[in-house]
């Protein structure tokens, strides 16, 4: 089997699947207990702390565990509802882990508006500007999108937010491993992360609040996580989530060479077997190894299906519960018309894939290169 | 790798027996879940059918993919189905879903990612004559769906099989719970799939179309009640008319037997034996033959008027071009607007015909 779906969800590296698996036979204490056990699991959560903060540039305190970058998104927007400002800006490009979260809220009083995105996926601090209101209390805008790639001009949004004194959120999933992330150049307020888009586990992410910081927890109970998350640690969760972020912490660069590497190749032969393949996104703010294309006059359902008959796995960017393809809004929003949408794919690579692997991707993919 | 059968699966014991038997007779198979209809609504099972259909597939080790209809089912089957009832008329979606989604875009689909044919759980046979494909009815005559499917071609039918079209639901249940599939006791589903229970029925099409009520008047011209809209009630309709029996001193029910679309007014009659309820002649458009011709004998013929009737004796009077008119032998009670006859010749299923009007 062949996976180039990294985007999606990442498999776990073999350390932390190590890692996991001693703190779950060794360190069943509950990390609020005073004996030994008990301490013991807790400097467990305070090493995955330390290694997360520094993979991040900030401070340990600075980080909540969560149970995904889904719920880390939830509790910033739900934690507005105890405010008096209840105006939320948004781009049209945000996971529905934002906008579904927003207009689920509007009946207790939220209102928000989406900014538009260029042809490359971008906000313009500009439309930023003139969107913020006298009650806007938060802006969320994602750092890298999950489907094209495309790195947003945060450092500038953020300054916009700040010259307004404007609560900034950014969901980060898809950040992680691929570009360096420093709190001190992205002085967001709330940032969202998910281990599992970086070779942790599934189920477990965390929320990085800078100090000082507003914010209610959504989940109230016997106030672990400093009161902003509460429930019994998930000790296995948090342990794999701290080794995924030291081999990012050691590894970053040969990742984001390796991905470099592999996409350079995927688009150089991809043009020279089709150049009628369009690619989506932004040539230069884009993460490495993330490729979203187009080929035209091919439906992306009919080439996935295929794709997938003979073991190789990729995806159109937009599934859905019930497991079926369809129109992909941020692509729309990008002003992609419905046929290119729907001949749209994403590749994703990741620290398995090899140049080997990606030729026989090409070898695949040719049989949809003629219209 | 030889080419698989894909089989259209909807999470329902017939079509996963149907993929389960394929499979045993040594096919490769991949199986299909069509999602037809988007929207929130509470009817709307689609992802807990997708479930039992992934179960299924699961357990029987076969791959499964989804894939979305539910433009093409709009386009085609929903805009038809509002607009007949719009016009007071009472289509029957299943008909046209099996034409425009399931033997076309489904079809399309599957030839698309390779596959060699399609395979649906429907209780209808294909036999084979050098050439020529026949539809017949299902071997289970409680089950015979080939009602819906007279709308497809000969190439439709040379793509597609039927497996279990020659056995009965006792026999794919059994089948489906001697192979431990988890949906063997599932429950049939019945009414329209978008709408689900009838008693949804009116609330939905409320959304789509303006009501327009006015009167119920007798047969005999009298006012008895009042309507919601000619469009919810259909042509020998007994319940939900909100009027008693006691009218005069006959106790018996009352039945609609006609729309006045110029007078919005519903016309009822009392008793299911009352004349202005039976016809005998009837004509009808969109006619299509499965051969591509029409019969050589339409003299003898039978013909059902509406799904689960019994095979009526009848024979097809004149046809021109896409219409035809056809007398029964017998009177036929609530020939329906909108409803399709379909013609048979013993158990082959000819075509069928959309119903215009009775006489």
């Amino acid at each position: 089997m062949l996976y180039f779906d990294h985007a999606a969800t990442t498999p776990v590296h073999p350390k932390v699947i190590k890692k996991m698996d001693e703190v779950s036979k060794l360190d069943y204490g509950n990390p609020s207990s005073i004996y030994s056990s008990g301490r013991a699991a807790k400097s467990i959560i305070e090493q995955a702390r330390n290694e997360i903060a520094k993979m991040i540039d900030a401070k340990p305190s600075e980080i909540y565990f969560t149970g995904s970058g889904t719920e880390s998104n939830n509790i910033v927007i739900w934690s507005l509802l105890h405010q008096q400002n209840k105006h939320v800006i948004t781009s049209a490009i945000e996971h529905p882990a934002v906008l579904k979260v927003l207009d689920e809220l509007s009946i207790f009083g939220i209102s928000y508006d989406i900014l538009p995105v260029d042809s490359t996926g971008l906000v313009n601090p500009a439309d930023l500007e003139s969107a913020i209101r006298k009650d806007t209390a938060l802006i969320s805008i994602m750092y890298v999108n999950n489907e094209v790639g495309t790195i947003q001009n945060i450092e500038d949004l953020i300054g916009v937010a700040q010259s307004h004194s404007i609560l900034f959120h950014s969901d980060c999933v898809q950040a992680v491993g691929k570009l360096p992330i420093s709190t001190k150049s992205i002085d967001a307020d709330y940032m969202s992360f998910s281990a599992h888009k970086f070779y942790g586990p599934k189920g477990i992410g965390f929320l990085y609040k800078k100090s000082g910081a507003h914010l209610k927890p959504l989940i109230i109970g016997g106030g672990q996580e400093s009161n902003v998350r509460a429930g019994t640690e998930n000790i296995s969760g948090i342990a794999g989530l701290g080794i995924a972020a030291q081999l990012v912490n050691t590894n970053l660069n040969n990742r984001i060479e390796h991905l470099s590497e592999l996409e350079n190749y995927f688009k150089n032969s991809l043009i020279e077997h089709s150049p009628e393949i369009i690619f989506h996104g932004n040539s230069t703010k884009h993460v490495p190894g993330l490729c979203s294309i187009a080929l035209p006059n091919h439906n992306n359902e009919i080439i996935l299906a295929k794709l997938d008959r003979k073991g190789i796995e990729i995806s159109n960017g937009s599934a859905c519960s019930s497991g079926t393809v369809g129109i992909s809004p941020i692509l729309n929003a990008m002003g992609v018309d419905d046929k290119i949408n729907q001949s749209t794919i994403r590749v994703s690579f990741g620290r398995g894939n090899t140049i080997e692997d990606v030729s026989l991707l090409i070898g695949a993919l040719s049989e949809f290169s003629h219209a | 790798m030889p080419e698989p059968i894909i089989v259209g699966i909807s999470g329902g014991v017939d079509s996963s027996v149907t993929a389960l038997i394929l499979k045993k007779q040594g096919f490769e198979v991949e199986c299909v879940f069509m999602k037809n209809w988007e929207g929130e609504s509470d009817q709307c099972t689609s992802e807990e059918d997708y479930k039992d259909a992934l179960a299924v597939c699961n357990s029987i080790d076969i791959p499964i993919r989804s894939t979305n209809f539910s433009n093409e089912y709009w386009e085609t089957v929903f805009r038809n189905f509002i607009d007949e009832y719009s016009k007071g008329r009472t289509p029957n979606p299943d008909v046209l879903c099996n034409k425009e989604v399931k033997f076309k875009a489904f079809l399309n689909y599957a030839t698309d990612i390779g596959g060699a044919k399609i395979a649906t759980g429907h209780y209808a046979r294909i036999e084979q004559h050098n050439d020529a494909f026949r539809l017949l009815k299902g071997a289970d005559p409680s089950k015979d769906q080939s009602y819906f499917l007279y709308l497809l071609d000969q190439k439709m039918l040379s793509k597609s099989l039927f497996p279990i079209g020659g056995i009965s639901k006792k026999e794919v249940r059994k089948i489906a719970k001697e192979s431990g599939l988890l949906n063997y006791a599932k429950k049939d589903s019945t009414g329209i799939c978008f709408i689900g229970e009838q008693r949804f029925f009116k609330d939905f099409l409320k959304k789509y179309i303006p009501t327009n009520p006015g009167v119920i008047k007798s047969i005999d011209g009298e006012t008895c009640g009042e309507h919601d809209g000619l469009m919810y009630y259909t042509m020998g309709q007994r319940k939900g008319l909100g009027i008693g029996g006691g009218y005069g001193d006959n106790t018996a029910a009352w039945f609609v037997t006609e729309k006045d679309f110029d007078n919005n007014i519903l016309i009822v009659a009392q008793g299911g034996d009352h004349p202005s309820l039976y016809h005998q002649n009837l004509s009808a458009d969109s006619l299509h033959w499965i051969s591509g011709e029409p019969p050589k004998n339409q003299e003898k013929l039978s013909a059902k008027i509406r799904y689960r009737q019994n095979d009526q004796d009848c024979q097809v009077i004149s046809i021109d071009e896409d219409r035809c008119t056809v007398k029964f032998s017998s009177p036929q009670f609530a020939i329906t607007p909108g409803q399709s006859i379909v013609f048979y010749d013993g158990e082959t299923c000819l075509g069928g015909a959309i119903i215009n009007d009775r006489s």
